[in-house]
Parts: structure tokens; C-alpha cells; sequence
């Protein structure tokens, strides 16, 4: 073999070396080959005065993570083909953190939730392969935490050593979009509050870095509000089914400690049948028949909008629903507004007899002085594509819109000057392929058929069609879970590792590549099994040992 | 309306509800509406004079389960809504258990490893409320088991743990339209844990499955701990801990057997096995071939040399060995997807062509005729798959079982060479379709069985559907497979459960539903039929542990009827 064909092969193998185990993967990186071994008694410590309570924290949980996730390399063999080198490797007994000049501390948690746009989570980080220290520097402690994710995917694990065998490594790295987030639907199925947490850690490991809680629906009102818990005690589905106001502190702080903020959906005025089981004056249409005239879902029902004093309540409910979440960001829904619903609705009727509006304009006064209310209160609404593409409603152009009925529809919410937030159903929606759940209807398949696989989602690109300027309207996306057919029962596997693929690709940007990426995120689903959540397989175990060897061309 | 249709419709309506609850629905059932609790003392009495130790168990099992069993009505209210008719209820002191008069004394595991077409599952439950009394009565041990089965589901829970039911008096007399009733499980492409596979075989049991089909190597991995070649597991499965012990084995077949259920191992061959080359290179043709499209349906490529006499030698004692150690009456040789360029190109195999002047096809048949022989001498049914009987016309045994998967239509055509088959027709029945494509580097790729299988897909099955009257006998039954290249315990138990019940159920009934109505009739799949029987076989799972997947939001489950497509 000649010299230049042997460098192609190390090239290639290069390619798939364990380092590019990161997910996502950094902006900029360089590493080397040497093996370096952790340190039996390795310590991270944080520089500086002041340090917060939730960096200590995450300092404890990575170094928990280190030692106990023993993930034995993805590589015929496992670990036993690294031992070889163990003897002759450095080993690394330092981790400093430090804020960069200049720069003070501020908890992890305050810094997540800021606004995206003002979410430092830049960081630098040096592994040497001589055993002299680690650092990372941020100008942030959301930045040091970010970090410190990062560091602890560079470990595996063989017997007792923790190893590396990519140092040195430099990693300059930060994300290409401020929004990278998770939606859950908490209404059609209700997840006790282990299987969130567990999903948060689960974001956290990707840098997934918001979670929109979709928490009511028509099917169910899980959530407890100071002031109004009858729509809880009335619309749970059991008492045991619902997110007290300490659920929810313990979530959003669960969620801020790990980089995570929490943007909640009070989704108005469609969706919220299940409203009428304490407030029946304020519901339209509930559980009409047939529903498919009134919903897109069985069952029917929406919020009188027309109605004042259903305006009054909605803005009240939304500012005491705001007190609880302490995110900048405030979904109030949008979606899927029926409009026979009204029709054979005599009071709303009456209303807007009354007022003189047409169904539009009393929804322009409904929106505008419920999203007043959430504004008096420090909030940014969000709303679904519909506020702005189908209704003629006055939003601030603060506003941030969810596209989720079709990538298409990008373009024209930009062109609006809308900034944005991508989440497709044609490509982020966890929940299609799965078949149709109405009864009766056995040939029913699932309305956004087919299954979204993880190269879909990873393909997606989030600024096309759009101009330079229309594409700074980007805020990022997220993949969604819509739960009319999951539960805990199979929340990990529906879920991961495929959020993963959007956690990356707005992290590092769109571009990336199918073949490399495929190895690094066998590794993010081992790893993740090994912390206890149930990533499913995304091929056999002989193909994830064989990098590029299930190619659809291989 | 008259008063008299007003009553009907109410009882109508009633029936619907309060007797919703078994899975699989009985071949014969009349109830009531009465309510009857269970005493706190509740007893099982065995009027059977030695009762076999795994009855004894088995009613063991269920007391312990009406105990454990949280499992409220699914009605708006839970239990609540029924608390006052259960506080008033008659209360019923014990099941008296007994086999028919002269009936042989045998364990459920003898019964359910006889041959399939001796066995006999049906049984006899009688419940009355005035006075409070359940007997259950079968020929045999197996009946009695499914008989228990069926008891377990008939009672609810109220937040007290007391166990009410509202359908009596009821009167089961039940019986399966098909012995072989089953799910396939693949443990090569990945591992599952002992404790996953006992765990599904407990789901299955209680869904009366009678078959677990194991297709337990493949070319990815070879996790069977084999007597004769050790060598095969230790060099051919993922990791040491990834492997089947002999014990293991035994211990998974005695847990089914207990249960109700049968153990078919499938040695997939002379195709499906390239992770033997990690421990006899010796043996197998193109191993790990690129490209691999060329040579096998997936990666890797490599096929046992069918040709060499060596290798025939080694796949008879791979045989003998495995069947020596399994104590049921069938076992199956595979033989999907055999791919004719990894032989012509293999050079070892072209050269045993020439030396021993054979075809290929004559080695196929050869390789066939050689295994099942030794499936027969271990006194075991021979399975084969239908390619091997259509694509490759090989000369199999009269009593061969052809398990029937590339498509429903297949079955006519094994049945017109006079085979009698199992049904898996990937159209129907396969469980991992629909997840996408899982080769790498395929952006656009989807699921080759595309789509997802739902539950009212599988449910739809025609057990006889394109056949004459006089083949019906051959139709053993049929299976729900889970191929694992996108599976593993991480998802066992969502991908597989409820759907699963599915295919339970069509075996169980057969080609109608004991009222006589066609599966897919009019409201079958209805919320108020079928699917809010499967709603609750999915709660009752869940409380037992088993991850089964929501099929609807709790508001429509609570809520029969409302959320079809029609209401």
C-alpha cells in the first residue's frame, strides 16, 4: 500500500474515532490520540468567589456520571481494545472551571432563563494529554455547565480505568440557535413528575436547553393554579394526576439547575374543553357531536372568547399561571381554532350580537388583552403558527410563533417578521407513524404518517427558502411529543434518542453529516441506557460496534 | 320506544360495559348484571386429589394477582362509581377447581408441550351470585390454567383492594379456535435479558398465547449457549454477558411451560447465520461481503457452505444438540432469504459443487432434508419458512409446519402443496414495521413493511382467508413476530404490548368473533367493543408491570364510545 493510500485510511478511521462521540458535536474542535486516564481521586473545582449552589451541584452530577457510567466503547471488542494503552497513559487528576475576566457568578438556572436571545452558553475547553490540568472557561456559568456536558461524553469505561483515548483536546464551542428545545403534551396522557426529571436530565445531556410543557388540553387539566384549583380538581384525571405548585417549583428548578428553561402552554382559546367541568358557562360546544365538525380531536370544546367575562378569567388565569413559571417565554396555544364550534354556539352568538364584532374580531380583543395580561407580567407570548398566518389578531411583534403545521409555512411567518420557532410535523412530530387512535376506524393510519426517523429530522434545514434577514428571525426548534398514544409506559423510547438529532442540529447547525453522525449517536443511546433511560436501539448491536458497515451502500 | 326496549337497550348498553373486560373474548359467554366481591379469605379449592405442582402454582399465581391486582373499572369515577352496588354485593368465598371425572392428572407443562394438534385448552367457568358460588371445571390441567386466566380478568379493584365484578351471574365456555397461537421474538440482532423474556412470557399467558417462537441467532449474533460447540456464544454473541446459558434455557422453557406456553426454537439456516464464522470460518460463505446488498437482505452477508459435507456434518450436530436439551414436540430450521451470489461467488462452495457434481439447489435440498431429518429424530415437528417451500421448492416432510411471513397471499399457495402452516404475513403482523429505515446513511428510507401495524390491522386477520373449506385443517394458528433490529429491552414492551393481544385474540376466535359477526363488522373496533376490552387489557398490563402503550387519551378510554371516528 502506498503512503498516500495508507493516509486515506487513517483518515477514515479518524472519522469514527470516540471523539466524535460528542453530541452535539462542537463548533470547533481539535484532538489528538493519546490515551489519558482519570485520576481514581479526580477532582473538578471552580475558581472564583461566589460560586452557585446548582454549578456545585452539576460539578457533583458529572462527576457521578464519570465514574458510573462505565460505557465500554462502540468498537468490536469494547474497552478490551483500549486496555493495551492504560499503562502507558497519562493520567488527568484536575478539572478547573472558571468564569472568564471580568464575568460573575450567577446561577446556572438564572442564566437559562433568560431570554434566548440572551443566553451565554459559549465555552472553551482543554483536555492536555500530559495530565497537567482540564479547564473550561465560559462567560457563563450556563457556559461552564455546557462544558462540563461535554467533558463527560469524552469517558469511557473499561474494568476500573476512565479513559479517553482522543487527547489532547481543545473544543471552542457554542451554539448556532438560542432555542433548542422538547415539547411534551401532559394533557391526552398524563407523566408523573420522575418520568420529567428524567426527561430533563435526559435534554440536559444533549444541551437541550428549553422544555415546552403543552400541559392542558381538552382531555385533561393536570395543572394546580393558585386561585383556580377547581380547573384541577374538575379536570385531572385523577387527584393523583396532577402538577401541584410544588411539582411545578421542583420542576422548573430541576429544569434551571440542568440549563433547561421552562416555557408552560395554557393552550387558548381551542383545546380546552376540559374547562367546562369546572366552568361550563365558559366552554362552547362541549363534547359536541359529531366532534370531527367541531375538533380536530375528540373532545370538543372551546373557551367563549366573545364572552368579557371569559376574557377577564382567561387573563387572570394566565397571570397566575405566569407567577409560577419564572421563563420569559409564555405559550398561550392558538392551534386549531374551530369555527362551527361558534356557530352553534347561542351565547357567544349573543356576544357578538352585542358587540357589533364579527368571531375574528372579538378573537383580535381576546388575544390582545389576554396577552396584555401575560406582558404586564415580564412575559414574551408564543403562540402556534394560526395566530398568525389564519387569524387577523394584533400581536406584538415580540411575539414568537411555533411553525408546526408544515415546514412550508416558514417562510410566510418570516416574511410576517415574525421571529420563530421550528417545529414541523413533517419533520419533528415524535408521535406520527403510529397508526390511527379514534375507534372504529381500523384502517385509520396516523394523520401525519410516516414516522419521523432521526435522519429526517436531522436533514432538516432551518433557514430554507428564507433570505439572509428573513433567517435572523430563527430562534431554533424542537421535537414534540403529542401523547394521545404515549405514556411513561414508553416515553423514554419514543423520545430517544431521536430528539437528539434536532438537540444537535441546532446546536452545531444544519449540514451535518448522516454517516459520521450515526456512530456518535449509537454512542449518546449507550450512554444514555447506562444513566437509566430507555434510548431505543437504533440498529443491531453488530452494526453499531461497526461503524459505516449497515451503509445503505456499505 | 316501549318500557320494555328502554329496559333492552339499558341492559344492552350494561352487557357492554360490565362484561368488556376479557381478553381474549370467550367462544361462549352469557352474564349478568349483578355485582359479586370476593372475601378477604377468598380460597381456590382443588378438588383434584394430587394436583400437579405447576397447577399448584399456577393458583398460586392468581390468588396472589386478585390480591396485588390495583386495577380500577375504567369508567368516569373509577371505582368510586361503583361503590355503592359493591358495598351491597353478595360475596363470593371461593373458585371451586376440579378435572373432569376420569380425566388424566398431568402437569400443565406435559400439556402444553404435547403435540399440537392433542392438546386441549378449553374449560368450563361458571359463576352465580345467589348464593355466591364459581366453579371451574376442564379435561385438563392446560384448561384449567386458562380457565384461572380467564377468572383473574373478570374482577376489578377498588381503592381498598377489595375485588367486585358486575356482571354476574356468568357462565364461560371457552375453547381456542387455533392451538398454535403465538409471538416471535428475535434476540440476536439485540440481546434481551432473561428477565425481560419471563416477563413477556407472563404478559402472554395472560393473554392465553400458547407459543413462544424463538428465533434466538442470527447473522449478528449468536447468544445460544450450545452443548456441542460452546465455541459458537462465547466467540459469536456481543458480550459474555449477552448470552443464553444452558440454564438459561431451561429455565425460560420451564417458566413458559408453566404457563401455558410452548417454546419453538428456530435455528435460522443455512441463510441468517454468519456470526457462526466468529467461532468456525470454516463454514460459512461470504462473510461480512461487501457490498452487502449483493449478498444478503441486510448487513451482514454469509451463509452456512451447504455444499461442504463438513459443514453438514456440523449443522447436524448443531441440531442434535440444541433439540437433545428442548423438551417440546417442534422445532424450526428457518431458511428465509437464502441469497444464491454469496454461494456462486464462494469459492469453497463452487469447488464441493464440482467435486461432488451437485447444483446448488441440490445442496439446498440436501442441507433441508439433512436438518429436518434431525428435528425428526429428536421426535420434533419441522418448521420451515414459506420461501424455502415457494421460492425454493425443497423437498420438506409431509407433516412440515411452514411458517408463512412474506405475505398473507402466500398461505393459499402453501396450502394448495397440502402444508399445513402458521400465519406471520409481514402485511399483517409484524411488529417493528413503520419505525423507519434503520441501514445508515439512507436519509429518505422507510420501514420495508411500511406501515406500522396497527392493532385493527392485525386484528382484521382472516385466518382462512383464500382458502378452500378443506384446507382450513391446515392452519395451525399464527403469530405477531418483533424483529430487533430497532428493538431491544428498552422497547420491548411498548412495541410489543397491547398489539400483541391482537393476534391473541384472532387465534384465539378464529375467523369470527363467537357471535358469529365478521372481526372488522360494524363497530367491532369501536370503542365500545373491542378496542374498550384492549383499553383495559392495557391497564390491567400496566398495573401488572408491563410498560403497555396508551392506544388512546385517558379522557376517551374513561369514556367508551366518544372518541370514534363516527361519534
Amino acid at each position: 500500500m502506498k503512503l498516500f493510500a495508507l493516509r486515506v485510511v487513517v483518515l477514515l478511521a479518524a472519522a469514527y474515532s470516540p471523539v466524535e462521540a460528542l453530541w452535539p458535536q462542537p463548533q470547533n474542535i481539535q484532538t489528538g490520540s493519546e490515551t489519558l486516564r482519570l485520576a481514581p481521586g479526580f477532582q473538578i473545582t471552580v475558581v472564583g468567589h461566589g460560586v452557585p449552589g446548582d454549578l456545585i451541584a452539576a460539578v457533583g452530577r458529572t462527576k457521578q456520571y464519570l465514574f458510573q457510567d462505565r460505557l465500554e466503547r462502540l468498537v468490536v471488542g469494547r474497552g478490551a481494545v483500549d486496555a493495551p494503552t492504560f499503562s502507558k497513559a497519562k493520567v488527568l487528576s484536575r478539572l478547573t472551571l472558571s468564569l472568564a475576566k471580568g464575568a460573575s457568578f450567577a446561577s446556572i438556572t438564572s442564566e437559562a432563563q433568560k431570554a434566548p436571545e440572551d443566553r451565554d452558553e459559549a465555552y472553551h475547553l482543554v483536555v492536555p494529554a500530559d495530565g497537567s490540568g482540564a479547564t473550561i472557561t465560559a462567560n457563563s456559568t450556563l457556559g461552564l455547565f455546557r462544558g462540563l456536558t461535554t467533558f463527560s461524553q469524552l469517558w469511557y469505561a473499561h474494568d476500573n480505568t476512565v479513559y479517553t483515548i482522543s487527547a489532547p483536546v481543545t473544543i471552542q464551542d457554542a451554539p448556532a440557535y438560542p432555542y433548542r428545545g422538547l415539547m411534551l403534551d401532559t394533557a391526552r396522557n398524563y407523566y408523573p413528575v420522575a418520568d420529567i426529571k428524567r426527561t430533563l436530565d435526559a435534554m440536559s445531556w444533549v444541551k437541550i436547553n428549553q422544555f415546552h410543557w403543552h400541559i392542558v388540553d381538552s382531555q385533561s387539566f393536570p395543572l394546580q393554579v393558585p386561585g383556580f384549583t377547581d380547573l384541577a380538581e374538575k379536570g385531572a384525571y385523577s387527584s393523583s394526576q396532577v402538577y401541584t405548585q410544588s411539582d411545578v417549583r421542583d420542576i422548573v428548578s430541576y429544569a434551571g439547575a440542568r440549563g433547561i428553561d421552562v416555557m408552560v402552554e395554557i393552550d387558548t382559546p381551542g383545546h380546552t374543553a376540559i374547562i367546562a367541568e369546572a366552568h361550563p358557562d365558559f366552554v362552547a360546544c362541549p363534547q359536541a357531536t359529531p366532534w370531527a365538525t367541531y375538533a380536530n380531536e375528540p373532545p370538543a370544546g372551546q373557551l367563549r372568547f366573545a364572552n368579557a367575562t371569559v376574557t377577564n378569567y382567561v387573563a387572570n388565569l394566565f397571570s397566575a399561571v405566569a407567577k409560577l413559571f419564572p421563563s420569559t417565554l409564555f405559550s398561550t396555544g392558538g392551534d386549531e381554532l374551530n369555527t362551527n364550534c361558534y356557530d352553534i354556539d347561542t351565547p357567544t352568538q349573543a356576544a357578538l350580537n352585542a358587540t357589533g364584532r364579527t368571531l375574528e374580531q372579538a378573537l383580535d380583543v381576546f388575544t390582545q388583552e389576554t396577552h396584555r395580561a401575560l406582558e404586564a407580567k415580564g412575559k414574551t407570548p408564543v403562540v402556534w403558527e394560526e395566530m398568525v398566518l389564519v387569524h387577523n389578531v394584533t400581536l406584538s411583534k415580540e411575539t414568537k410563533v411555533l411553525v408546526w403545521i408544515s415546514s412550508d409555512n416558514v417562510k410566510a411567518v418570516a416574511q410576517k417578521g415574525y421571529k420563530l420557532i421550528h417545529a414541523a410535523s413533517d419533520y419533528f412530530y415524535l408521535d406520527c407513524g403510529a397508526g390511527g387512535w379514534v375507534g372504529n376506524f381500523p384502517s385509520g393510519n396516523s394523520w401525519c404518517d410516516p414516522f419521523k426517523t432521526w435522519q429526517h429530522s436531522y436533514s432538516f434545514d432551518p433557514v430554507a427558502n428564507l433570505t439572509a434577514e428573513e433567517s435572523k428571525l430563527v430562534l431554533g426548534g424542537q421535537h414534540l411529543l403529542w401523547a394521545e398514544q404515549s405514556g411513561p409506559q414508553n416515553v423514554d423510547p419514543i423520545v430517544w434518542p431521536r430528539a437528539a438529532s434536532s438537540a444537535e442540529l441546532f446546536w452545531s447547525g444544519p449540514g451535518g453529516n448522516l454517516s459520521t453522525a450515526l456512530p456518535r449517536l449509537h454512542d449518546v443511546a449507550y450512554r444514555f441506557r447506562q444513566r437509566g433511560v430507555n434510548a431505543i436501539s437504533l440498529q443491531p448491536e453488530w452494526c453499531a460496534l461497526r461503524p459505516g458497515a449497515c451503509d445503505l451502500t456499505a | 320506544m316501549s318500557l320494555t326496549s328502554v329496559l333492552r337497550l339499558i341492559l344492552c348498553v350494561l352487557l357492554a360495559q360490565y362484561a368488556s373486560a376479557l381478553w381474549p373474548i370467550p367462544r361462549s359467554l352469557s352474564t349478568g348484571t349483578s355485582p359479586l366481591k370476593l372475601s378477604p379469605r377468598f380460597a381456590v379449592r382443588l378438588e383434584i386429589s394430587t394436583p400437579p405442582a405447576d397447577l399448584l402454582s399456577a393458583v398460586s399465581r392468581t390468588r396472589a394477582r386478585l390480591q396485588s391486582d390495583r386495577f380500577e373499572r375504567l369508567v368516569l369515577g373509577r371505582a368510586s362509581a361503583d361503590a355503592k352496588t359493591v358495598h351491597a354485593a353478595p360475596v363470593l368465598a371461593s373458585l371451586t377447581v376440579s378435572l373432569t371425572a376420569g380425566s388424566p392428572i398431568r402437569t400443565v407443562a406435559e400439556e402444553t408441550t404435547q403435540d399440537i394438534d392433542a392438546r386441549s385448552e378449553s374449560y368450563v367457568l361458571i359463576v352465580t351470585d345467589h348464593p355466591p358460588t364459581a366453579t371451574l371445571s376442564a379435561n385438563l390441567t392446560l384448561g384449567l390454567l386458562r380457565g384461572l386466566t380467564t377468572f383473574e380478568q373478570l374482577w376489578y379493584s377498588n381503592s381498598q383492594g377489595t375485588k367486585y365484578l358486575l356482571s354476574a351471574p356468568l357462565f364461560v365456555e371457552d375453547a381456542p379456535a387455533f392451538p398454535y397461537r403465538g409471538f416471535s421474538l428475535d434476540t440476536s440482532r439485540n440481546f434481551y435479558p432473561v428477565a425481560d423474556i419471563l416477563r413477556t412470557l407472563d404478559a402472554m399467558s395472560w393473554v392465553k398465547l400458547s407459543v413462544l417462537y424463538w428465533h434466538v441467532i442470527d447473522s449478528q449474533s449468536f447468544p445460544l449457549e450450545v452443548e456441542a460447540f460452546p465455541e459458537l456464544s462465547a466467540k459469536g454473541a456481543y458480550s459474555a454477558a449477552e448470552v443464553y446459558t444452558r440454564n438459561d434455557i431451561q429455565h425460560i422453557i420451564q417458566h413458559a411451560n408453566e404457563r401455558g406456553i410452548d417454546v419453538v426454537m428456530e435455528l435460522d439456516s443455512p441463510g441468517h447465520t454468519t456470526a457462526i464464522s466468529a467461532a468456525h470460518p470454516e463454514h460459512i460463505a461470504c462473510p461480512a461481503k461487501s457490498p452487502w446488498s449483493k449478498y444478503a437482505n441486510e448487513p451482514p452477508a454469509g451463509q452456512l457452505r451447504i455444499a461442504s459435507p463438513s459443514t453438514l456434518a456440523f449443522a447436524r450436530t448443531l441440531f442434535s444438540s440444541v433439540a437433545a436439551a428442548l423438551p417440546g414436540t417442534m422445532m424450526s430450521s428457518g431458511g428465509d432469504e437464502v441469497n444464491l451470489p454469496c454461494w456462486t461467488e464462494d469459492q469453497q462452495t463452487m469447488s464441493d459443487l464440482a467435486r461432488r457434481n451437485i447444483t446448488i439447489s441440490d445442496a439446498l435440498n440436501e442441507f433441508v432434508q439433512t436438518i429436518q431429518g434431525v428435528i425428526k429424530e429428536y421426535g420434533k415437528t419441522p418448521f420451515i419458512k414459506s420461501d424455502m417451500v415457494l421460492t425454493h421448492n425443497a423437498p420438506v416432510v409431509n407433516d412440515t409446519v411452514v411458517v408463512v411471513w412474506q405475505t398473507s397471499q402466500d398461505a393459499a399457495s402453501v396450502a394448495d402443496r397440502g402444508l399445513r402452516l402458521i400465519h406471520q404475513p409481514s402485511n399483517y403482523f409484524y411488529l417493528d414495521c413503520g419505525a423507519g429505515e434503520w441501514l445508515g446513511n439512507d436519509i429518505l428510507g422507510n420501514s420495508w413493511c411500511d406501515p406500522f401495524k396497527t392493532w385493527q390491522r392485525a386484528y382484521s386477520f382472516d385466518p382462512y382467508a383464500n382458502l378452500t373449506a378443506d384446507q382450513h385443517d391446515l392452519v395451525l394458528g399464527g403469530q405477531m413476530p418483533l424483529w430487533s433490529e430497532q428493538s431491544s429491552p428498552e422497547n420491548l414492551d411498548p412495541i410489543v404490548w397491547p398489539r400483541l393481544a391482537a393476534g391473541a385474540e384472532v387465534f384465539w376466535t378464529g375467523a369470527r368473533l363467537p357471535d358469529g359477526s365478521p372481526r372488522l363488522g360494524q363497530n367491532t373496533t369501536s370503542s365500545t367493543h373491542a378496542l374498550a376490552r384492549l383499553n383495559e387489557l392495557r391497564y390491567r398490563l400496566v398495573d401488572r408491570g408491563v410498560n403497555a402503550i396508551a392506544l388512546q387519551p385517558k379522557w376517551c378510554v374513561l369514556r367508551p364510545g366518544e372518541c370514534d371516528l363516527d361519534s
